[in-house]
């Protein structure tokens, strides 16, 4: 059973792993410059010189992607981290304390969640200005933060009147602890699934604003305005769009994959 | 009876909320409409003639609700970019925007719920395996990248229609519907897959119960195990998941719109914030949220006619 | 009237038999008890007679015959046309074996349904007459109530009312009284001794409690492991056992002699 599942995780782990592991190296070290123009090199198709063709200024899109790719995953960790960093602390005391502020805080976030969630990173980079990467990592990080406190609220909630939570209480063990040390760790089987659906919806919001023009803006690339900059000149460079959607195609469907194997997995030890 | 009462009144407290928040977030940073509208160059007595023309003298709770209540009445305020009423710009939008969504809806539901119950027969190990894959894949697509591709194929190669100018709505309908219909499909296909897969599990998880067993002990055969007792059993959560598909193809429409040139409330919305034209920003944002809000109540009072069980309790 | 031998039922995941050559006959018009702890195989058993098991799922030998059919290699449609018609099943639970969202006059009459061609009000009467054997009080509004508006108590004889109301010959009780209270339990062991008597029913009584199973059974069987250990009247499996797992289990009864003697 367990065998068999482990399948996701392995194809998830390769397939992410390969396009991760070019990221980073692509932070560091790209082939070409991803911003040098080239008048000779102008629209060609995919090559062994150029893997992924060049666009209508010469520059290399192999490059160009590994450098995109890079702002991509750099926002959607960060994003991530804020919303599963916030979103614990705001569940975890809602869910363990309960009464009032819960009840305050729950009614807030059903407010949010009312906003689909490219609609409320909209709305918060209107209000704190497009076009900067720090301003879509603190929008998608807030819009974030709601489904992970709900989950970690429940979580918490459920464990509130456990019998060895009970006990520890007993013991003398304070409120602080036993969230620390006796709860948080029975959640990781919910935050780890959790954490790559976030990543991916991080990835692909990301991409969304990017390519409506109001996330990241030149001199930082992310793939997603890559694509809208390649949606103009589909006709005469289709490589450009098709490369750069497969990349993060393939990045998301790997993360998918190892959140899958992970929920079969779980499901399987219970 | 109660608990549509109940979920009612919670709708409308969501809503207030949702307004409220969004209005009072747009106060603290847009600064002063009058300035925004007359430019740098206005001259203090004009300013405080807009000012007293536009009411930003009175009180902020009044002003809040005198907008609250133009929600209902179609006054918006003014347009800083068009000078021209908010609502008369948005109004033809919410209808393009609208169909966009309601055809995609509709596609979902028709491409899901057979593929859904057709899929929970086919549970080895192998279909699993495939079925996993095949989902995520579909849920890796950025609608917009479909969108790229549709839009080539078939407005550019196939010339099926002309991206980029869509058909009147009333004077064309047809030729305007074949032109919304592709976009639909762009966002139809990664939520139709989300819910073929959520469909399949509570399917899988309904034939565990107890009460099919019993269902079978009765003679009943396996058609009417799933027509008579397991679907209905299903559809609580589909429902619920559906409610939620309506806000999110609000939510994806705005990239959609865009890739496609749809004139719709989504790429208006895009327009507006790079133009910084709060007045316009405010109001999509909010008829956005409220139309979600309605869609998650309509959700549950469906749910409630569904289960008894739901009736008793007013909690879920 | 029903006549199982040498049953062998192994799931696939399994790397024991759950029943292991077990043979049983049950008379005419008699209550036989089945006992045996938790994982003896005692509903396996059962619902391979009610033809539950899942096919696919297990590998079954031996023969189970009624009205003469072999019910584990019979032909679905045949099976279907016996299940709910000759053989009802009353499930532990009846929580959980009632559909949550089908109001329990339609639950009572699904057999009906299926294997009758009344009408709607023609079912109506019967169902109504069904609940009043029972002894349901007001069927009217039983009839309309949904699962979780009713007691465990009224659940299970609502469960039983679906079970004879199409008089099959057979009845499977499934460890019928275990999840209700002890005073419920005693007024459906009496309900259903009479409907016994009055209708003639047989029936399968499965339980893990002896001294239930000596309130209504005659005759009673006890399986351990997968086999049967030993048959026979209920007095004579009561006082003088003669298999070491049967005096074992008459033994861990608590009397109110043996907590004196404990104490």
């Amino acid at each position: 059973m367990k065998k068999h599942y482990n399948g996701y995780l392995i194809a998830g782990l390769i397939i992410s792993g390969i396009i991760i592991i070019m990221t980073i190296i692509g932070m560091f070290w790209t082939p070409y410059s991803p911003t040098a123009m080239s008048g000779a090199a102008k629209l060609q198709a995919p090559s062994l010189a150029h893997l992924f063709g060049t666009d209508n200024f010469g520059r290399d899109i192999f490059s160009r992607v590994l450098k995109g790719a890079g702002t991509t995953l750099t926002i959607a960790v960060a994003t991530v981290a804020i919303g599963a960093f916030f979103g614990t602390l705001i569940g975890a005391n809602t869910g363990y304390f309960g009464g009032i502020v819960d009840d305050i805080l729950m009614r807030l976030n059903d407010a949010v969640t009312a906003f689909p969630s490219i609609l409320l990173a909209l709305l918060i980079i209107s209000l704190t200005g497009t076009g900067k990467k720090y301003n879509v990592i603190l929008a998608l990080g807030i819009v974030f933060i709601p489904s992970f406190a709900r989950l970690m609220r429940t979580t918490y909630a459920s464990y509130r009147n456990a019998n060895y939570i009970i006990s520890a209480r007993l013991m003398g063990a304070g409120s602080g602890r036993i969230m620390m040390i006796h709860i948080l760790p029975n959640t990781v089987r919910v935050l780890l699934p959790a954490l790559t659906i976030g990543f991916n919806n991080a990835v692909l919001a990301e991409a969304s604003m990017s390519f409506l023009g109001i996330g990241v803006a030149p001199p930082d690339a992310s793939l997603g305005y890559m694509l809208s900059d390649a949606q103009g000149m589909f006709s005469v460079a289709p490589w450009y769009a098709v490369c750069t959607g497969l990349v993060i195609i393939l990045l998301v469907f790997g993360v998918g994959l190892i959140g899958a194997g992970m929920q079969k997995q779980g499901s399987g030890v219970n | 009876m109660k608990y549509t009462a109940k979920k009612i009144v919670l709708m409308l407290v969501t809503m207030i909320l949702v307004s409220f928040l969004t209005y009072t977030a747009f106060e603290l940073v847009s600064g002063d409409p009058a300035q925004a509208m007359l430019g740098t160059e206005a001259t203090p007595a004009r300013l405080a003639a807009l000012r007293e023309e536009l009411g930003l003298n009175r009180p902020f709770l009044i002003r809040y609700f005198s907008w609250l209540g133009g929600l209902f009445t179609g006054n918006l305020g003014v347009s800083f970019s068009y000078k021209l009423p908010v609502w008369q710009l948005i109004a033809p939008k919410i209808e393009v925007t609208l169909w966009l969504c309601l055809i995609s809806f509709i596609l979902i539901t028709v491409i899901s719920l057979p593929l859904g119950i057709w899929s929970y027969r086919r549970s080895g190990k192998i279909w699993d395996f495939m079925h996993t894959a095949f989902n995520q894949l579909c849920m890796a697509i950025p609608p917009f990248f479909i969108g790229i591709l549709l839009s080539w194929g078939f407005g550019i190669v196939l010339r099926v229609f002309t991206p980029g100018n869509l058909p009147d709505l009333h004077a064309h309908f047809f030729d305007a519907i074949r032109y919304l219909f592709f976009a639909a499909v762009c966002l139809a296909i990664p939520r139709s897959a989300m819910t073929v897969r959520m469909m399949r599990s509570t399917v899988i998880g309904e034939m565990e119960q107890a009460y099919v067993r019993t269902a079978i002990s009765r003679g009943n055969d396996r058609r009417a195990v799933l027509t008579r007792h397991v679907l209905k059993n299903s559809l609580v959560p589909v429902v619920t998941f559906l409610g939620q598909t309506m806000a999110e193809l609000i939510g994806g429409s705005i990239v959609v719109e865009q890739v496609f040139g749809i004139p719709g409330l989504g790429r208006f919305l895009v327009a507006s914030i790079s133009n910084r034209d709060y007045p316009v920003v405010q109001a999509i944002v909010v008829i956005l949220a409220f139309w979600v809000v309605l869609t998650g109540t309509a959700a549950d009072l469906v749910n409630q006619r569904i289960d008894p069980r739901l009736r008793l309790e007013g909690k879920r | 009237m029903l006549e199982i031998k040498d049953l062998h039922v192994k799931f696939h995941n399994r790397d024991r038999e759950a029943v292991s050559g077990v043979s049983l006959t049950i008379e005419d018009g008699e209550i036989l008890g089945l006992v045996g702890e938790s994982g003896s195989g005692k509903t396996v058993t059962a619902m391979s007679i009610a033809g539950l098991l899942p096919r696919k799922q297990c590998r079954t030998s031996g023969e189970v015959l009624f009205e003469g059919y072999n019910l584990l290699t019979a032909d679905r449609k045949i099976l279907r046309s016996l299940q709910g018609k000759k053989i009802g099943v009353v499930f532990q639970e009846p929580m959980s074996a009632m559909d949550p969202l089908m109001r329990v006059g339609e639950q009572v009459g699904e057999c009906l349904r299926i294997h009758t061609d009344l009408t709607k009000e023609e079912r109506r009467e019967r169902v109504l007459k069904s609940l009043e054997e029972v002894d349901l009080p007001d069927p009217e509004s039983v009839y309309t109530k949904y699962p979780h508006e009713l007691s465990g108590g009224m659940l299970q004889r609502a469960m039983i009312a679906a079970a004879i109301v199409i008089r099959p010959s057979l009845l499977l009780l499934d460890e019928p009284t275990t999840a209700l209270d002890v005073t419920i339990q005693a007024q459906i062991l009496e309900l259903l001794k009479r409907l016994n008597k009055d209708l003639g029913i047989s029936m399968l009584f499965i339980s893990h409690n002896l001294n239930v199973v000596r309130k209504i059974c005659r005759r009673v069987a006890v399986m351990q492991r997968g086999e049967l250990v030993e048959t026979g009247s209920t007095e004579q499996v009561f006082f003088h056992p003669e298999h070491p797992y049967t005096k074992h289990l008459i033994e861990s009864i608590p009397t109110r002699d043996k907590r004196k003697e404990n104490a």
